[in-house]
């Protein structure tokens, strides 16, 4: 068990490239229980970290401690307390939602009435009860988000990264999804989440990342980022776009 | 008069967009191949098709020339007549479901107002030529070289496959059609697979009932078949006009290519609009999900119990993917009828089926392994979860073991009854088939969509080619193993040889940059 004040997740000189460099040296430390915005243009390299974190893609150099697991040299350990949620949710259209929480659950060896407990808990709390036993072939874009969340959130990770998890919710389900997200940072669980949508970071973060070309430009809490700019009122919109283009001319 | 003109001119746009839209699909496969590679690698295969067509042709010059040559020639052709058309018209009804619920450009094209009849025309032209070209490719080089040892007449196969790719896709259109209207859009598309299926087999399917009638049946059906199938003259039944078309008569091509035409072109005209209608309302139409059975609530299960019970339901849950599966078991089914009506072994009856039921035992494996391990709906997800990749291949593929042994277990007794040596051998060696099959499709994954199981080896042709190979060699050697000779050993240090290489090429290939 790690310590209580051991950081959820440092990454020291991460590198990948894909030919070109899609993360260049990354540096990051975030605290247990933060809920950290990651932003960037298209094409920054937020998505390839989170995965390179998640245990998707192997990195070229550096290092990924989540709550002090090394995990380029232990990737099962760190996964058993990670919970990546991409854009796109990863569903099994001929299960249904209890059948899909039933299968995440046995592989991260969720103890069975625990589980079966938390299934419930969360299809209540998502709007999905109703839905349990439809499989998931007939969902909505919105429901199929909801029920990966689920999904992530079943195991109770210690570290729950998000990539874009409001794209094509309806404002019902996207509040639904934040009050979830924001509960579980106070609960203490640490979220990164990566988004487009500045007004759901500013409103919901803690602390805020900006990359760009695969290395950090910014970082701190939104009145902190709002002063290395200059404007003391500026909104994080005007914020990021001025980070992002002098980060352009310099590149 | 401007709407005529209007149509005129949209149905050749509508054929050039979808030859490109062909060609382009058909370039895609061959990877990073450049035109004139891919032109060389066509000529090549041009030339190895008709050296192959060549023997081919040599034998049926001698069966014509042979006693009885022209109703031996018309026996042959009726054969082949009966395997073609049910064929294409099977093509045609996948490729025509496929059109109708597939979106790509129809949304785009039906919010245009292009004519809808010259759209349909020209989408079935496009299908008609694919399911030509699919039997084409054997056929043409056969009629090439027999017309250059001098028997023109089986240039005839060229507008008598024509004609039928014609016919066959107005029947598919009008089938695929029908099946919407009366099925609706939610059914429709499982119906229309699950019918193409069974039309395309039908003619095997066919041989096989006729196989399994009693002996006087049996013998009075074929006498009622023969005497049209032989009638190699002006034949009176003008349901044989496609086989006399296709064995050169000019009266009979002329009639069967105004009959293909007339079919294509009614089809067309009376579908125009409905298809326009179907394909509007097919993209809007919520998937046919169903609904789970109230089952005990499986929480708490050990991680492998957790992959074979997924795999088990998205395989079982796949109306589609079963009935190909339950199609492999309706060509098993009337095997065993036999066996079980030989009625003790025969020694024949073990040499005869036991390689079929270990063939169709690998290809089984095969799809489900590739569909298991290939086909995986959510490869990301699996990779976040704490367990290591080796313990979800191995439990992935524990689970494909249930519906093989479903599906083969009742031919599988019945030549165990018929010959107790033949049924140990079948399921040993099958077991051997099954474990060589699922290897290979491990050893070399390659991320794609389930619904292309039955069109994977388009992507990997080397999978496809080892594939095939080791089934045939595991069917040697139950064959050899039968018979009770130890030159078994054989083809099995060659499967072993096989797999071996297979086994170091793929590890290469991951080692590679």
């Amino acid at each position: 068990m790690p310590a209580p004040d051991v950081p959820a997740l440092v990454l020291r000189s991460l590198t990948k490239s894909f030919g070109a460099r899609a993360v260049d040296g990354l540096d990051l430390a975030i605290p247990p229980g933060e809920f950290y915005a990651l932003l960037g243009p298209n094409g920054a390299g937020k998505t390839t970290t989170l995965r390179l974190v998640a245990g998707l893609l192997p990195a070229d150099a550096g290092e990924i401690r989540i709550f002090g697991i090394d995990a380029r040299r232990s990737p099962i350990d760190a996964k058993r307390i990670v919970a990546w949620l991409p854009d796109e949710p990863m569903l099994y259209d001929k299960l249904d939602p209890l059948e899909y929480l039933e299968f995440v659950s046995g592989l991260w060896s969720v103890e069975g009435r625990r589980a079966k407990r938390l299934a419930e808990e969360l299809l209540e709390s998502l709007g999905l009860w109703p839905h349990r036993r439809e499989r998931c072939e007939g969902f909505s874009r919105g429901m199929r988000q909801k029920l990966a969340l689920a999904g992530a959130l079943i195991h109770e990770p210690r570290l729950l990264m998000l990539d874009e998890p409001l794209t094509g919710l309806d404002a019902a389900a996207a509040r639904q999804v934040k009050d979830i997200l924001t509960d579980r940072a106070r609960a203490g669980a640490t979220v990164i989440m990566t988004t487009h949508i500045l007004e759901v970071a500013e409103r919901l973060a803690d602390r805020i990342g900006i990359i760009a070309h695969g290395r950090m430009i910014a970082e701190g809490t939104l009145d902190e980022l709002r002063s290395s700019v200059g404007g003391g009122g500026a909104t994080l919109e005007t914020v990021f776009l001025d980070l992002t283009s002098k980060a352009r001319r310099a590149a | 008069m401007i709407g005529r003109i209007g149509r005129a001119a949209a149905f050749p746009r509508f054929v050039a967009h979808d030859l490109r839209l062909s060609s382009r699909g058909l370039a895609s496969m061959f990877g990073s191949l450049s035109p004139r590679g891919l032109g060389v690698l066509i000529a090549l295969l041009f030339l190895a098709l008709h050296a192959a067509a060549w023997p081919i042709a040599g034998w049926l010059d001698s069966v014509e020339d042979g006693p009885n040559g022209p109703a031996r020639i018309a026996t042959i052709v009726a054969g082949g007549v009966a395997l073609v058309i049910p064929w294409i018209v099977g093509q045609s009804l996948v490729e025509f479901t496929r059109t109708l619920f597939g979106r790509s450009d129809l949304e785009l094209i039906l919010s245009s107002p292009a004519d809808v009849h010259a759209l349909l025309a020209a989408r079935a032209l496009s299908i008609a030529l694919g399911a030509v070209a699919s039997v084409g490719l054997l056929l043409a080089p056969l009629a090439d070289v027999a017309a250059l040892r001098g028997q023109l007449h089986w240039l005839a196969l060229y507008p008598a496959l024509l004609a039928a790719g014609l016919a066959g896709t107005g029947l598919a259109v009008v089938l695929a059609m029908a099946l919407f209207l009366a099925a609706g859009p939610r059914r429709a598309r499982l119906l229309s697979q699950i019918a193409a299926t069974a039309v395309g087999a039908s003619a095997a399917l066919g041989a096989q009932v006729i196989a399994m009638l009693p002996e006087n049946m049996r013998a009075s059906v074929l006498a009622a078949l023969a005497p049209a199938a032989n009638d190699a003259g002006p034949g009176r039944s003008l349901l044989m006009t496609p086989v006399r078309a296709a064995a050169g008569d000019p009266r009979a091509i002329l009639l069967w290519t105004a009959f293909g035409a007339a079919v294509f072109v009614l089809a067309c005209v009376l579908f125009g609009e409905r298809f326009a209608r179907a394909a509007i309302v097919s993209s809007g139409a919520p998937a046919n999900a169903g609904s789970s059975a109230k089952t005990t609530s499986r929480f708490g299960a050990s991680v492998g119990a957790a992959l074979r019970a997924k795999e088990r339901r998205v395989v079982w849950r796949d109306p589609w993917l079963m009935s190909q599966l339950l199609l492999q078991a309706a060509y098993t089914t009337p095997l065993a009828v036999i066996l079980w009506r030989g009625g003790g072994p025969t020694g024949t009856v073990g040499v005869a089926f036991t390689p079929a039921l270990v063939v169709i035992a690998a290809q089984l494996a095969g799809a489900l392994s590739w569909i298991a391990l290939s086909a995986e709906d959510a490869p990301d997800f699996l990779a976040t979860a704490p367990v290591s990749r080796r313990a979800i291949e191995r439990a992935k593929i524990a689970a494909i073991g249930q519906p093989i042994a479903l599906i083969l277990a009742l031919p599988l007794a019945a030549l165990a009854f018929a010959s107790p040596w033949a049924g140990c051998c079948a399921l040993l060696f099958g077991a051997g088939a099954v474990a060589s099959a699922a290897l290979v499709n491990l050893w070399r994954q390659a991320p794609s969509r389930r619904g292309l199981v039955l069109r994977r080896h388009s992507q990997s042709k080397l999978v496809g080619m080892m594939e095939h190979l080791v089934s045939i060699l595991w069917a040697v050697a139950v064959a050899i193993a039968v018979i009770g000779s130890w030159t078994t050993i054989v083809p099995l240090a060659a499967v072993a040889g096989v797999l071996a290489l297979n086994s170091k090429w793929a590890a290469v290939g991951k080692a590679g940059p």
